[in-house]
């Protein structure tokens, strides 16, 4: 008995005594410390490979509602792409315009800011030597400016910060009122020139000089811009009244000459060139150019910053594929097919035979390109054995951006087809429905199996709505049918971007050479095998931005900077071309092309006040509100 | 003797004279009954009385060593015919008072006086780290027992538990085998802490995984007392303690439980016929579209007639089964000596799913092996040990996209390329749910829980001084997780009629992938207890309890997956491409330490205190804010011991007030916040050389030392009655908390310029109050009819005091969207005002999408909101705080229990109400993933000639069909969509039948057999649209209408004692 109690209370005590060390002090297992991170330059460029994937670089993971790096787990925003807010394409299940959800960036922003100014706030403190100390520093002004040109285009006027902010404890010292939009505008070109006169040499992944003054002929092009065209619209109030949007026409120029300059430079200085720029074909100039969007590294000579993704998975790939693949090759994903080009985008490209002027497509014997009301009876189609033939003559940039009806794609047809008119004339368009003739059976959509096709039927939304398909970036191997498996790198800044803003810049100020703009202008055309130049005029000019950079995410913001989005949108539909087997007559039955309204899309109007975006957190920041 | 002969015969042969028990039962009763008819007569009658001489009606008289039996009436008077049956004795029973025998001579009369139980009053209630007598309570404290948790049938503790406890609020989320997701939460507070056997241990799966058939009782603590566990208490205490030995004669408990389960509701999904015409009517409404059917007239006539190609597929009877199965066995062995006493159970579930495919289920072993034993005087040693073993299972597709398959796939679509039932075709909508039903097609996921827990604990009772104690606790749990999962490639087919081949779609190429999922953790418990009990001159009450407590646990993960190459091989990571590989893994630990200290003394049972208080530490905080301490204190008058009661209103058996004050400690906020340091893997990633990815750093917020407990300070008032010897019992209770310090980022009220997070601080706050009320009656009628009526009702309602960030421009945002000192359960909508019944009331009705006209995508029949503000555009500005929404306000249930002879019957009703849910998607929306949309809508506005547009409309109950794309207003938030969820529930309804028989105990050792039926969840009464989806499932899960049904099973059990 002794002996039990003994040892029950020895049991006891110790357990107590071991209980009195409370054992609280335990480490976290996800941390390191600043010291750690930054005491090895293999430390900085992780804190370097944070800020860089956070640019506001508009490439294949931007949506306009839902941001930058929208490649988290299971991204289902039905892949709706800024494109789509233009009149050169539309998404095949919804009709939406632009709104004040869209194309929005500022805690982001702003979160960016801080994190670049931490950096450079401790860049004087590294141990490293002087030049790797202005390398730091040129990266991280080129970082900044970045974010600003990407605030100053959403919202005109931001505050500018310089250093990270210390919170005290009172919010109200945080407060730092907008700077102008000029004040804006002239900060985004005064890091650029930092980062410039730091920077050498590109990888084409990194800051350099030469990104450094992409991002400046960018940058005061779109300025100039707003400059010389911002009086066009009527925007009023006090942000308009404080200078905070909206910039002086007089200083148009000067920003068109910063362009000028910036562009020369790297036109004349840089190593950068076209890539194959002098096809021997149409074929081979469409080939040439689809390898590249594809792949952008095949170009080193013409891509100065290239936003890489090796490895396909979460945070890291694209859905381009899986939302915008013809439904053909959808290879069991359920929702291919959503980005339709217009026919508006595709009237755009030039024909071959008639260089310098759109080259609207002629689908009847009367050349009557402003009839969208269907199909007539009373007009005469020109008829087309394979309809590829239809578009032998355009500019082979239309095929290497769209899927043309009844092309090849990954080894098969592409079937977009609208519908047929049957013997007796009557048309069944877009409508499901077979008709046998002889002893044929004919589908509308092409097929019975809507597996087999890639227009127009209705289910799903999987199908073109405007008998294109989309063709850049798009990989040539198998759909692999999962989110984020795709994993297209992006230039965001091409050589041919440089060479057309100089072209511009040029056409719009008189400034610089005209020459070498006219140059600049038919270099890309060359590229695409125009065998004739066409005279620098600011139609010329837009046109090719249009078909050179399509689908890049620039033609929104085209039409934001130079204020034609009102005029463009007033009551405006898009308009499809819609492919129909015609079934009179006697085989082998042939196509005609109806040019039709986009059934679903409604006509869409621009407000002015969409030229600025809200700024978001006005009760706390306190900022003057744009219009 | 007979007994043990059962015991001592082989394996085999128990289980044929168990099957015997069923064959015999029939005979049986007809026995029992005939017996009375039997012999003379002899009639004993008398009268029971109290100690006081007051009749006690409804206790029970025996004949010794028989099954046959009396009851005293209302006036405690009773009559037994004893003739014929040999017994030598009559035994008296009645609850609360200690049985008596007394023996038959020759008396015709035998009048009894029962003496109260003491014990029996001295009911004991577990309560926070330790017991106590249930009429010296002085909390919050609700009990159930093993009876009254058994009183309803389902794999899941939860379900037995809900509606049955005032304040205890339960919702059932899915009826998947397996899945365990009942949400529980006490008095609308949050997740409460499950303690089971004296040890926080696991979380509400793993409480809702233990074997019902273990459980003694479970103890609900809801108000400040709670505290006392600190650690996330405040949200309430769920105390479970499983069965102990006691000392007697080894018995047996044997019981088995067959089900069969449907679900709730599974809405009708359009036939052919009505999807090819709905279908067109969205073609037909396109707005500015060309206004063409999709199918002509012709096709349509052959879908409606079902002619030869033209049957439509049901995909619902393709894939689902009318009724999946499951089944329970559990035995248990319980007794003791002396010295040591024993509880051991082994229990075995197994569920089914609905799939046609058999490949879905659930599977669990519980085992439990629970021994005391006195070691020495006063020495006592315990170890309570169970493990868990269970087991869950779906095809690779998962069942959510198998049911939404069944939901969405076209009904003019085949499972089989020309209906050749060797070559499964691709549907539009990418799920063919006959695909991916099937293991052997698409794969599986699979998880796997063992789970152990063990306490061991030293019980010395000090001889040196009457009343002190002393105990040391140790307990181990471990846990290990794995999961799999499957997914291979594997071949869909279309049918090629020119050359009659079958060409193969290759399907999941390029995804096709492994996974292997493992996750072990290990928790240890140390609790070091002295107590002190002692009664001073039969007046002074004192109780003193102090306890040393450390909580540590920690996890590893790890997760590995692999991709297939083109070729699918085997299901092993191993035999999968080594290039294409994902893996991750992390650990992660906790640890507590705290101090606890209890005091109660009670003067002549009358006036009750209670103060107590925990000390403890986590290892979240800095350790200059990790500690904290926190109190509690309540007192109770028990009004009916006062002499002007108990000496003058004989039927006030019970009255007590009571009310209690505390301070509880919760939690919250991220650990080591106080740790300055960048986190791996916090940033992005970028490719700085084209192939190599470098994973990002992100800016961490600046350390927090300051973080600290958010605390719950809680008030409770209570009053408990019990009238003519505790038949009729109420409690009433009004409660009170407030959470103050719930952490919040100060970053969320700067300028958003700042650009920087800042650290969590203990800034938001928020107070809840609330109600419940519980009552309850138990009486007889005539000798044999006894019956329990029961119900109870909460009432609770959260309103945020304090929100961090909220500023606004003017008074109008200020009004729309405040949180602070506002319900937390508003939600905003638009007034639906009827439906638009012609065009031109369209025309001339305020715009009701934004700007955009009337004409384009309003169409008649579409719901018409109101226009609040009558500016002629029904927008943002029109919206009102119309509806209730997040948990229900309002829990009620209501229990009838009835029991004639061995015949009983039992059902609980519950519900709740005050909340809304707005579900999406396909039972909410028209062609919500434009696939198949539910019949229902067929009922529907629509031209009176399908391909005029310019016919006139005919009227139905729902607007015209669209596709979500083409629709202007309807979907906003109104009553349309968002609906009153209130519901009332049959939960249960059971009958069975106990056989105590002497043929039974002398032939089998059989001394109680039971059957019975019961039904679970059979009916609901609810708002028809909410229905579908189960008015119990929680809002906000996004496709409600494709997670696994909410089900109703039917029981059928038997329960064996020997």
């Amino acid at each position: 008995m002794k002996t039990i109690k003994n040892i029950f209370f020895i049991l006891v005590f110790s357990f107590i005594a071991t209980s009195c060390n409370d054992g609280l002090d335990l480490l976290p297992t996800d941390k390191i410390t600043a010291d750690e991170l930054f005491g090895d330059p293999a430390g900085t460029k992780l804190y370097l490979a944070d800020l860089y994937n956070r640019l506001p670089i508009e490439e294949l993971t931007y949506f306009p509602q839902q941001g930058f790096n929208f490649n988290a787990g299971g991204p289902n925003n039905g892949g709706f792409t800024s494109s789509m807010l233009t009149q050169f394409a539309h998404h095949s299940e919804r009709n939406t315009f632009i709104n004040g959800g869209q194309l929005n960036w500022w805690d982001d922003a702003f979160k960016l800011i801080r994190d670049v100014n931490l950096f450079i706030d401790i860049i004087p403190s590294l141990d490293i030597s002087e030049s790797e100390r202005a390398l730091y520093m040129g990266e991280a002004s080129f970082i900044r400016g970045f974010a600003y040109f990407g605030l100053a285009k959403r919202y005109g006027g931001v505050p500018i910060i310089l250093s990270p902010q210390e919170f005290n404890g009172d919010p109200e010292s945080l407060k730092v009122p907008r700077n102008t939009e000029k004040e804006t505008w002239d900060f985004v070109l005064s890091e650029c020139d930092i980062a410039a006169n730091s920077l050498g040499e590109s990888n084409g992944r990194r800051a350099s000089k030469w990104a450094a003054l992409a991002l400046k002929s960018r940058a005061a092009l779109y300025a100039a811009s707003v400059a010389k065209y911002g009086g066009n619209v009527g925007l009023t109030g006090e942000a308009v009244n404080l200078g905070l949007i909206g910039l002086p026409e007089s200083v148009a120029a000067d920003y068109y000459q910063v362009c000028i300059n910036a562009s020369n430079e790297i036109m004349e200085n840089g190593p950068y060139s076209l890539y194959k720029p002098n096809p021997g074909s149409a074929d081979e100039a469409a080939e040439n150019l689809r390898s590249m969007f594809e792949n952008p590294n095949l170009a080193p000579e013409e891509a100065i910053l290239i936003k890489g993704r090796t490895i396909p998975g979460d945070n890291y790939g694209n859905n381009y594929d899986i939302w915008f693949g013809p439904a053909q090759k959808r290879n069991g994903w359920p929702h291919p097919g959503r980005y339709c080009p217009t026919l508006e985008f595709a009237d755009l490209f030039e024909n071959y035979s008639n260089p310098g002027a759109d080259g609207k497509i002629v689908t009847t014997v009367d050349g009557d390109t402003e009839n969208y009301n269907g199909f007539d009876p009373a007009r005469q189609y020109i008829h087309y054995g394979n309809p590829v033939d239809f578009f032998a003559d355009k500019d082979a940039r239309l095929r290497a951006t769209v899927v043309l009806p009844m092309s090849e794609w990954k080894g098969d047809i592409m079937i977009y087809q609208a519908g047929f008119i049957k013997p007796d004339g009557e048309p069944k368009i877009e409508t499901n429905t077979s008709i046998k003739v002889g002893e044929q059976f004919y589908f509308t959509y092409g097929t019975e199996n809507p597996d087999e096709h890639s227009g127009f039927d209705s289910h799903g939304g999987n199908m073109s709505k405007t008998g294109f398909g989309f063709k850049k970036f798009l990989s040539t191997d198998p759909v692999v049918p999962g989110w984020n498996r795709s994993y297209t790198d992006f230039a965001e800044f091409r050589y041919a971007e440089v060479l057309l803003n100089y072209a511009e810049a040029v056409v719009e100020s008189d400034l610089g050479n005209a020459t070498n703009a006219a140059n600049a202008l038919n270099a890309t055309r060359r590229r695409a095998f125009h065998q004739t130049d066409i005279p620098l005029t600011i139609e010329n000019v837009l046109r090719e931005r249009t078909v050179e950079l399509a689908f890049e995410n620039k033609m929104i913001w085209d039409l934001m900077r130079r204020r034609t989005y009102h005029t463009t949108f007033n009551n405006t539909r898009k308009h499809a071309l819609k492919p129909v087997l015609d079934l009179r007559g006697t085989p082998p039955y042939e196509y005609i092309f109806i040019r039709d309204r986009v059934r679903g899309n409604d006509p869409q109007t621009f407000d002015i006040n969409e030229y600025y975006r809200n700024i978001p957190g006005i009760g706390l920041n306190g900022l003057v509100p744009n219009p | 003797m007979k007994k043990n002969v059962f015991s001592k015969e082989p394996k085999s042969k128990e289980i044929k004279k168990l099957v015997v028990f069923f064959t015999q039962l029939l005979f049986l009763v007809l026995l029992l009954n005939s017996q009375n008819a039997l012999g003379q007569n002899k009639t004993i009658t008398g009268k029971v009385v109290d100690g006081d001489n007051l009749p006690l009606p409804g206790a029970l008289v025996m004949l010794e060593n028989s099954t046959i039996g009396a009851v005293t009436d209302f006036d405690g008077v009773y009559s037994i015919d004893v003739a014929g049956t040999g017994s030598q004795a009559l035994t008296f029973t009645f609850a609360g008072f200690l049985p008596k025998s007394v023996a038959i001579t020759n008396q015709t009369t035998i009048n009894v006086t029962l003496a109260v139980d003491i014990a029996a009053l001295d009911e004991v209630v577990v309560v926070g780290y330790g017991t106590q007598k249930k009429e010296s309570l002085t909390a919050a404290v609700a009990v159930i027992d093993s009876e009254e948790i058994q009183t309803t049938t389902n794999v899941s503790i939860a379900q037995k538990l809900a509606g049955k406890i005032a304040g205890v609020q339960i919702r059932q989320q899915s009826g998947q085998p397996g899945s365990f997701d009942n949400d529980i939460n006490i008095r609308g507070f949050g997740a409460p802490i499950y303690v089971i056997d004296g040890i926080r241990r696991g979380g509400s799966s793993d409480f809702q995984q233990l074997n019902a058939d273990d459980i003694e009782s479970v103890s609900i603590l809801k108000d400040a007392a709670a505290a006392i566990y600190g650690l996330g208490a405040a949200n309430g205490v769920v105390l479970v303690t499983t069965k102990k030995g006691k000392q007697s004669k080894p018995s047996f408990n044997y019981s088995s439980v067959f089900s069969y389960v449907r679900p709730t509701d599974v809405p009708k999904m359009a036939s052919a016929a009505q999807y090819t015409q709905m279908w067109n009517d969205t073609q037909l409404f396109i707005p500015g579209g060309s206004g063409t059917p999709y199918y002509s007239a012709e096709e349509i006539e052959l879908w409606k007639s079902g002619a030869p190609g033209y049957e439509g597929t049901d995909w619902g009877e393709l894939v689902l089964r009318k009724q999946s199965s499951s089944v329970q066995h559990n035995f248990s062995a319980t007794g003791g000596t002396d010295k040591t006493n024993y509880f051991m159970s082994f229990g075995y579930v197994n569920e089914d799913g609905l799939l046609k495919s058999d490949d879905m289920g659930y599977r669990r072993y519980n085992l439990r092996s629970n021994i005391t034993t006195q070691l020495a005087k006063n020495l006592k040693a315990s170890v309570l040990i169970s493990g868990r073993w269970d087991k869950n299972w779906q095809p690779g597709a998962n069942f959510f996209n198998v049911f939404k398959g069944t939901r969405v796939s076209l009904p003019t679509e085949n499972a089989y390329a020309n209906n050749n039932q060797n070559y499964l075709a691709p549907v539009s909508s990418g799920l063919n749910p006959v695909a991916f039903m099937e293991r052997d097609i698409t794969g599986y996921s699979e998880s796997k829980t063992r789970r152990f827990t063990s306490t061991f604990s030293l019980e010395y009772d000090a001889p040196f001084l009457d009343g002190l104690s002393f105990k040391a606790v140790a307990a181990y749990d471990a846990d290990n997780f794995q999961s799999k999962s499957l997914t291979p490639t594997y071949d869909l087919y279309t049918y090629d009629d020119v050359n009659d081949t079958y060409d193969a779609m290759k399907q999941n190429d390029g995804t096709a992938n492994i996974r292997n999922g493992n996750s072990n953790s290990d928790a240890l418990t140390f609790q070091g207890f002295v107590n002190y009990d002692k009664t001073i001159n039969d007046v002074h009450e004192i109780g003193a309890t102090a306890v040393i407590e450390k909580n540590s646990w920690a996890q590893r993960r790890s997760d590995i997956q692999r991709y297939y190459a083109e070729f699918y091989t085997k299901d092993q990571l191993r035999f999968a491409d080594v290039l294409g590989q994902e893996s991750d893994g992390i650990e992660d630990e906790s640890a507590d330490f705290s101090y606890v200290g209890r005091f109660n003394y009670a003067y002549k049972g009358k006036y009750l205190l209670e103060v107590a208080g925990r000390y403890m530490g986590s290892f979240r905080y800095s350790p200059k804010n990790r500690y904290g301490f926190y109190p509690t204190a309540s007192i109770g008058w028990r009004v009916s011991e006062e002499g002007f009661i108990k000496n003058n209103i004989s039927w006030i058996s019970n009255l007590k007030f009571r009310g209690s004050y505390g301070i509880a400690g919760m939690p919250e906020g991220g650990p080591f916040q106080y740790v300055q340091g960048y986190s791996l893997g916090s940033g992005d990633s970028y490719e700085f050389v084209e192939g190599e990815l470098t994973e990002g750093i992100s800016t961490p917020p600046p350390p927090n030392g300051n973080l600290s407990w958010m605390e719950a300070t809680t008030k409770n008032i209570g009053v408990d009655i019990g009238l003519m010897q505790n038949r009729l019992n109420m409690t009433a209770e009004v409660y009170e908390r407030l959470l103050d310090g719930i952490p919040a980022r100060r970053s969320l009220a700067l300028p958003n310029t700042y650009g920087g997070e800042l650290p969590q601080e203990n800034l938001n706050s928020e107070i809840t109050q609330g109600m419940e009320f519980s009552i309850s009656y138990r009486n007889m009628i005539g000798r044999d009819f006894k019956y329990d009526i029961s119900g109870n009702f909460s009432y609770a309602r959260t309103k945020r005091k304090y929100v961090e960030g909220e500023a606004f421009t003017n008074s109008n945002s200020r009004w729309r969207n405040q949180q602070s000192n506002r319900w937390n359960d508003v939600a905003w909508g638009y007034n639906n005002i009827g439906q638009f019944q012609s065009v031109d009331e369209l025309r001339n009705a305020p715009l009701q999408n934004g700007d955009q006209s009337n004409v384009q995508r309003e169409l008649p029949g579409d719901f018409q909101y109101e226009d609040w503000n009558n500016d002629g555009i029904v927008d943002g500005q029109d919206e009102q705080p119309l509806f209730y929404s997040g948990r229900p306000k309002m829990y009620y249930g209501f229990t009838l229990n009835l029991e004639y002879k061995g015949f009983y019957a039992n059902m609980l009703l519950q519900g709740a109400a005050n909340y809304t849910v707005r579900f999406r998607e396909v039972y909410a929306e028209m062609f919500a993933f434009r696939g198949n949309t539910p019949a229902y809508f067929y009922d529907r506005w629509h031209k009176a000639d399908p391909y005029d547009i310019n016919s006139e409309w005919i009227p139905g109950k729902w607007p015209a069909n669209r596709t979500i794309g083409d629709v202007g207003g309807l979907y906003k938030e109104s009553s349309v969509w968002r609906r009153d969820a209130s519901y009332l529930r049959m939960k249960t309804l059971e009958f069975g039948y106990n056989l105590k028989s002497d043929y039974l105990q002398k032939t089998l050792g059989i001394s109680n057999l039971r059957v019975y039926v019961s039904g679970f969840n059979l009916y609901t009464w609810a708002d028809e649209f909410v229905k579908p989806f189960d008015p119990e499932k929680i809002e906000g899960a996004y496709s409600a209408g494709f997670t696994y049904p909410v089900t109703k099973t039917y029981n059928f059990g038997v329960n064996i004692n020997f």
